[in-house]
């Protein structure tokens, strides 16, 4: 497709916004008459609530109401399902009963008129516990397993067999520390009620959701449900599903008459609004003396709340990744005495292909083999899991431009050979892979005769760029230039449009878009040729419409805004929507990439940094080259904190949360940037949808972590297994 | 700094505090317990300084309080009379977009925007201070105060030092 | 955050009655570590003193040398300093090692004498602390602990203390400056902060109502070399693991002088006696260094999580001694 918007860098339509302070993000929304919200979190993990001393508090300045389990309304749950789409983060409603299943659970919610007098009256509400013996500590204190998860199984051959035959093989466990989301803007919701009609605005990756969610807690019709969610200050995950906060802050709008709205602090963020599982991953790999793979086994275990039975599938990229005949998945679940986990940035795939890509480099280190070359011996041109070829894979590609630009073939594998200094140099790498998915869409385009095009959609732009490719597309389709554009996402009232997550939203949202600037442009013909128009009894399919104006074959030319304008019409509108289909049963849908990445590392003061990352990715087409890049890179930044330095740190004797707060919970910061060069290949894959975008939200952070922990033996000689590789674990003691 | 009257106030007592936003005269009506950014935010509806930690640890809340970077949820309504803040709403002038604002658009020095404001008034500020190196990691350490969970610290730099030639050509003027 | 009253100060002798020497009533300047605790309910004052209009944000160099420091005086205004950046590097360096730059335009000198703990379980009102609650308990040191001391601990506390600057001022010398209701006193900066001992709520000798008005840096170390250095998981606003700071003079090889001080290990800004003494008059090589980071560390003692900070200590030492005496050479080259 040869385009002239598509797949050209351009800033970002909403850029001056969020320059000026103009972004309207949820905690921004203020509104007549609104009272602040402020939950109080349980002080312990494992136990019950057995009293709240409300009357000092009542009686505090500015105190409005205390919400909590004695006055709490009845509500309903969601039922919670991913197809009818009003899946929640947590089902237990807030205040349900006095049981204490994790630090930080909500106890209560004072409401006031000010912020202040809601915080100071929520840190003066007095608590009493009764805390239980034997709260269950994260996975990484324990040696349980759970229960089996039928679901999360998968195999084909003989894994098992195949590895006892084959001559070479490792058998190592792998863990991940529970992560935190981090994103920069808290959870937060502004509720309103008008007339029996529920307005909530919340920083939301899913505003349809949690506008079915709202419905079914509620008891409402879901048109008396809207949801808002303009700009979000990021989500990577934790705000694709409602979490118990909105549900209160609802309940007391409703009970009060009035608005109110609840920002989470950010220790209360961090404890109850969601986290990446911790994972405990047995890899089994063998190979013949070529390193042609034999077998693969990848038994995992994965933590949830008692509250929501999470599941992060970390195994399903191992059934995938690589040309093998024998191989195996399975999972275990473990209920723990933390916060509900919830998707976080390539969820579950992110972990898997950490284990996976540390054992490859150990299988590669115990055949004597380059970890590249490893790779390349295993690769596939078709998915094993689904025996369907790929629609586009070019890893091949990625594998041969990163390695030249990193300068592999330069490598010594001898460990700690590489030295400049007093510093020792590790050259690592990895495979990155995420899948690619598609939803049903609907979107709506309004050719206006102002001259401006409005599209819109229910979808969410969480800084990935939606807002911005949205208009590329309808600029590209319509010709006309993108300050002539509107966007509206992020309003459940819109055409129902994705989830923003699982890097969807672009493959998802651009079809629907653009059947809706076709049938937009198919209704503007219908006025250009009837009676008394422009184009008067001329067959509609001989107009053709470029540059904003419909053209017959004389080359008579009527610009849109000319044509409605004088049929005096405010505007046409076209209704599109999109949805997979047929080729989902012909190809195996998937996006591929390689990290290779430097660190250095000064052994005499056990000073460990990432100094290089070099980057190839396949991501079909890149819609905005700038944004997507962006999102590679930002990626990158984000899996260097999953290698070197984040960890939720429970306290394992009682399973509180001991670092709920940015200066404890390290993430990386301007300092710790390394130089870094990524290449987004372009190879549209088509199969996929017309624009051959795949989506590049997550696909970036798989593979960093394990292309740093690689580089960190190769470095050191140290094969640290359980993320994060801080300080203490290098160090000899 | 202007010279002010002692201020004074009784634990929920609410005092006027006179002080200068974005060029502007304002007076807050506060209790000692709220804070700068609280009341930028409730009180003056500038909300596009965030508030992304509450605790100095994070940097979305950066303002200039008399020409210097601080952390504006670390600072007491209170202790801002007679002050001059300066939030990212009095980062453009006269309609033209501060240099640092356009080169953050230019180089797509942010994703989800939300610390972006924080990040521009460190930025803007330190290419104001000839005490801080122009080389990139002299800007890259100065900068480590302002938290980018969506990671657009490379394009933040490339703006930074982008903007940097245009403030040193004078086109450009700091807040 | 809860209810307090606040008052401005004009001068010091109205900042003291106005405190009153009342338990409850906390001065604030740059309120970096006051709001923060404040906010998570760890402290919980009555009544805020602003002492920012105090006439105490100079720097002035004494007649004898000495360089004077005001309270109110900004961490950058004070390692960008001229005379600090000329005659105390290491200050310099310390102070630019500490959190970030917003946090060093507010923070003051008096304030980060004043700095408190990090220790999670101090920060959190519902933890036992001895520190915070005399006699509720320790929840550290059988917790998780290993941002924790090693040096410097007691059975009621092993809470590290977090600041940069006064690493820097331990190493250097420095004299206190108090003014309170029973008038003005100096105090040598090395005895200012306790240990935590069975006592560890009492961290400083400053009696009820005083306010440090001043630090007075000893005169530099002629000739000397200085290194800080930094030891933490990422390159920027994190607190040290380990730090140290090292001052050290060479003549024709040997240590003549050599300062020491260590953060990020220690219960107090830590100064290293033992192994300054390992020092002086020894070959200025990598073996004196290993010599002296063992004596420093001879009686740590290690708690569950934190036994690494040992030897991470000892390779902070080595190398701040290292870069020291490189700096040395550099500043004195006929030497």
């Amino acid at each position: 497709m040869d385009t002239q918007v598509i797949g050209h860098r351009t800033p970002r339509v909403d850029g001056e916004n969020k320059l000026t302070g103009r972004a309207d993000y949820t905690t921004d929304w203020y509104v007549e008459d609104m009272l602040h919200g402020y939950p109080v979190p349980a002080s312990i993990a494992h136990g019950t609530l057995e009293a709240l001393d409300i009357e000092p508090v009542l009686a505090m300045p500015g105190v409005v109401a205390v919400y909590h389990h004695g006055n709490f309304p009845r509500l309903y749950r969601s039922p919670s399902s991913q197809a009818h789409q009003d899946q929640v983060s947590e089902v237990r409603l807030p205040f349900e009963d006095e049981r204490i299943h994790y630090d930080g659970q909500y106890v209560a919610m004072v409401v006031a008129e000010r912020y202040e007098q809601a915080r100071a009256a929520a840190q003066a509400l007095q608590a009493r516990y009764r805390q239980d013996d034997g709260a269950r500590p994260g996975l990484l204190y324990t040696r349980e397993d759970g229960r089996p998860l039928e679901s999360e199984g998968g195999s084909r051959g003989d894994p098992e067999s195949a590895y006892e035959r084959a001559p070479v093989k490792i058998d190592h466990v792998y863990g991940i520390a529970p992560e935190s989301h981090m994103q920069m803007e808290m959870h937060a919701t502004l509720a309103q009620w008008r007339d029996g009609r529920l307005i909530v605005h919340e920083s939301s990756q899913g505003v349809i959701y949690q506008q079915k969610a709202m419905a079914r807690i509620f008891d409402l019709p879901e048109e008396q449900v809207e949801v808002i969610s303009h700009y979000i200050g990021s989500g990577f995950g934790n705000k694709l599903f409602m979490w118990p906060h909105a549900v209160a802050v609802a309940a007391a709008a409703r009970e009060l008459g009035r608005p109110v709205k609840a920002v989470l602090p950010r220790q209360q963020d961090m404890e109850s609004g969601g986290n990446r599982p911790a994972s405990r991953q047995r890899l089994r790999l063998a190979a013949d003396e070529q390193g042609r793979l034999q077998s693969m086994r990848h038994d995992s275990t994965t933590e949830t709340s008692f509250v929501h039975p999470y599941v992060d599938s970390v195994g399903s990229p191992t059934l995938s990744l690589y040309a093998c005949d024998n191989a195996a998945i399975s999972q275990h679940l473990l209920e723990v005495n933390h916060g509900t986990p919830c998707p976080m940035r390539a969820p579950g795939e992110v972990s898997g292909i950490y284990a996976l890509e540390c054992a490859m480099d150990e299988l590669a280190i115990a055949l004597d083999m380059d970890p590249l070359e490893l790779r390349r011996r295993n690769y596939n041109h078709e998915d094993p899991a689904k025996g369907l070829p790929w629609s586009s894979k070019h890893l091949d590609t990625c594998y041969d431009s990163a390695a030249r630009r990193f300068g592999w073939e330069r490598r010594d594998s001898a460990v700690g050979s590489m030295t400049e200094g007093d510093e020792i140099l590790g050259w690592g790498m990895a495979t990155s892979s995420w899948f690619a998915g598609r939803q049903p869409c609907m979107a709506r385009v309004e050719l206006r005769a102002d001259g401006t095009v409005l599209a819109a959609c229910g979808t969410q732009d969480i800084g990935t760029g939606t807002y911005t490719v949205v208009a590329q597309t309808v600029a590209e389709l319509t010709g006309v230039p993108l300050d002539r554009v509107e966007v509206r996402l992020g309003e459940s009232s819109l055409p129902a449009g994705p989830l923003s997550g699982g890097s969807m939203a672009t493959a998802t949202t651009l079809p629907a878009v653009a059947a809706a600037v076709r049938a937009a442009i198919d209704e503007l013909k219908e006025v250009a040729t009837d009676e008394d128009a422009p184009f008067t009894g001329a067959d509609p399919d001989g107009l053709t419409f470029r540059d904003g104006a419909l053209v017959d074959a004389q080359g008579k030319r009527v610009t849109f805004d000319e044509l409605l304008t004088g049929q005096k019409l405010g505007s046409v509108n076209g209704d599109g929507q999109a949805a997979p289909g047929d080729e989902q049963q012909q190809y195996s849908f998937r996006s591929f990439g390689a990290h290779f990445v430097e660190v250095r590392w000064d052994p005499a003061i056990t000073r460990l940094r990432v100094s290089r990352v070099v980057s190839s990715i396949d991501i079909g087409r890149a819609v905005n080259p700038a944004t997507a890049r962006n999102q590679v890179e930002g990626a990158i930044v984000m899996g260097m904190g999953m290698g070197l330095f984040e960890k939720l740190d429970y306290d394992p004797r009682d399973a509180r949360l001991i670092n709920n707060n940015y200066s404890d919970y390290i993430v990386t910061s301007h300092a710790d940037m390394p130089d870094i060069d990524v290449e987004l290949l372009d190879n549209p894959d088509y199969a996929f949808n017309e624009f051959g975008a795949r989506g590049v939200g997550e696909i970036g952070l798989t593979g960093i972590a394990p292309a740093i922990a690689n580089a960190v033996y190769h470095a050191t000689g140290k094969r640290i297994r359980e993320l994060p590789i801080t300080i203490d674990k290098l160090l000899d003691i | 700094m202007m010279e002010s009257s002692e201020t004074s106030a009784q634990a929920g007592e609410t005092v006027t505090v006179s002080l200068t936003v974005n060029g502007e005269p304002r007076q807050l009506q506060v209790t000692p317990n709220v804070v700068l950014l609280d009341a930028l935010r409730d009180d003056l509806r500038l909300t596009g300084t965030k508030k992304g930690c509450d605790h100095g640890q994070c940097g979305a809340c950066t303002v200039h309080v008399d020409g210097k970077a601080v952390n504006s949820c670390l600072r007491l309504a209170v202790m801002c009379e007679g002050r001059h803040v300066t939030t990212v709403e009095g980062l453009a002038r006269d309609g033209q977009l501060h240099p640092v604002q356009r080169a953050f658009l230019e180089h797509d020095a942010y994703q989800c925007g939300y610390c972006t404001p924080g990040q521009m008034m460190s930025a803007a500020a330190l290419l104001e201070d000839e005490r801080i190196a122009a080389d990139d990691a002299s800007v890259r350490e100065a900068m480590s105060g302002n938290l980018c969970r969506c990671g657009a610290y490379k394009n933040i730099l490339e703006a930074i030092q982008d903007a940097r030639r245009d403030v040193t050509a004078g086109t450009g003027e700091g807040a | 955050m809860r209810s307090f009253a606040y008052r401005t100060a004009e001068d010091i002798s109205q900042a003291v009655t106005t405190h009153g020497a009342d338990d409850h009533v906390a001065y604030v300047a740059g309120g970096t570590t006051l709001l923060d605790l404040v906010k998570l309910d760890v402290m919980r004052p009555s009544q805020l003193v602003d002492i920012n209009r105090l006439p105490l944000s100079e720097v002035e160099t004494l007649d004898d040398g000495r360089l004077r420091i005001g309270a109110t005086v900004t961490n950058t205004d004070l390692a960008h300093h001229p005379e600090v950046k000329a005659r105390y590097p290491l200050l310099s360096q310390a102070l630019l090692s500490g959190a970030s730059t917003q946090l060093r335009n507010m923070a003051t000198t008096a304030g980060n004498v004043m700095q408190r703990t990090r220790c999670p379980y101090y920060r959190d009102a519902s933890a036992a602390c001895n520190r915070r609650e005399p006699g509720s308990g320790c929840d550290a040191m059988h917790g998780i602990n290993r941002m924790h001391a090693v040096l410097g601990v007691s059975d009621a506390c092993i809470a590290t203390h977090p600041s940069d600057m006064c690493v820097a001022m331990a190493a250097i010398g420095a004299t206190l400056t108090l003014e309170g209701p029973e008038g003005v006193r100096e105090m040598a900066f090395n005895d200012f902060h306790r240990l935590p001992g069975e006592q560890p709520e009492k961290e400083h000798e400053l009696r009820p109502g005083e306010l440090i008005t001043h630090v007075t840096l000893d005169t530099p170390v002629e000739g000397a070399g200085a290194h800080y250095l930094k030891l933490r998981d990422r390159a920027s606003y994190e607190f040290a693991l380990a730090s140290a700071g090292a001052v050290v003079a060479v003549e024709d090889g040997m240590i003549r002088e050599a300062r020491l001080a260590l953060g990020g290990v220690a219960t107090k800004p830590w100064r290293a006696h033992e192994a300054e003494q390992a020092l002086h008059d020894q070959p200025a090589s990598i073996e004196t260094f290993e010599m002296a980071a063992e004596a420093a560390l001879q009686d740590a003692v290690p708690h569950e999580h934190n036994a690494f900070k040992i030897p991470l200590a000892r390779q902070a030492i080595v190398r701040a001694l290292r870069e020291a005496c490189k700096d040395a050479e550099n500043a004195n080259p006929q030497r």
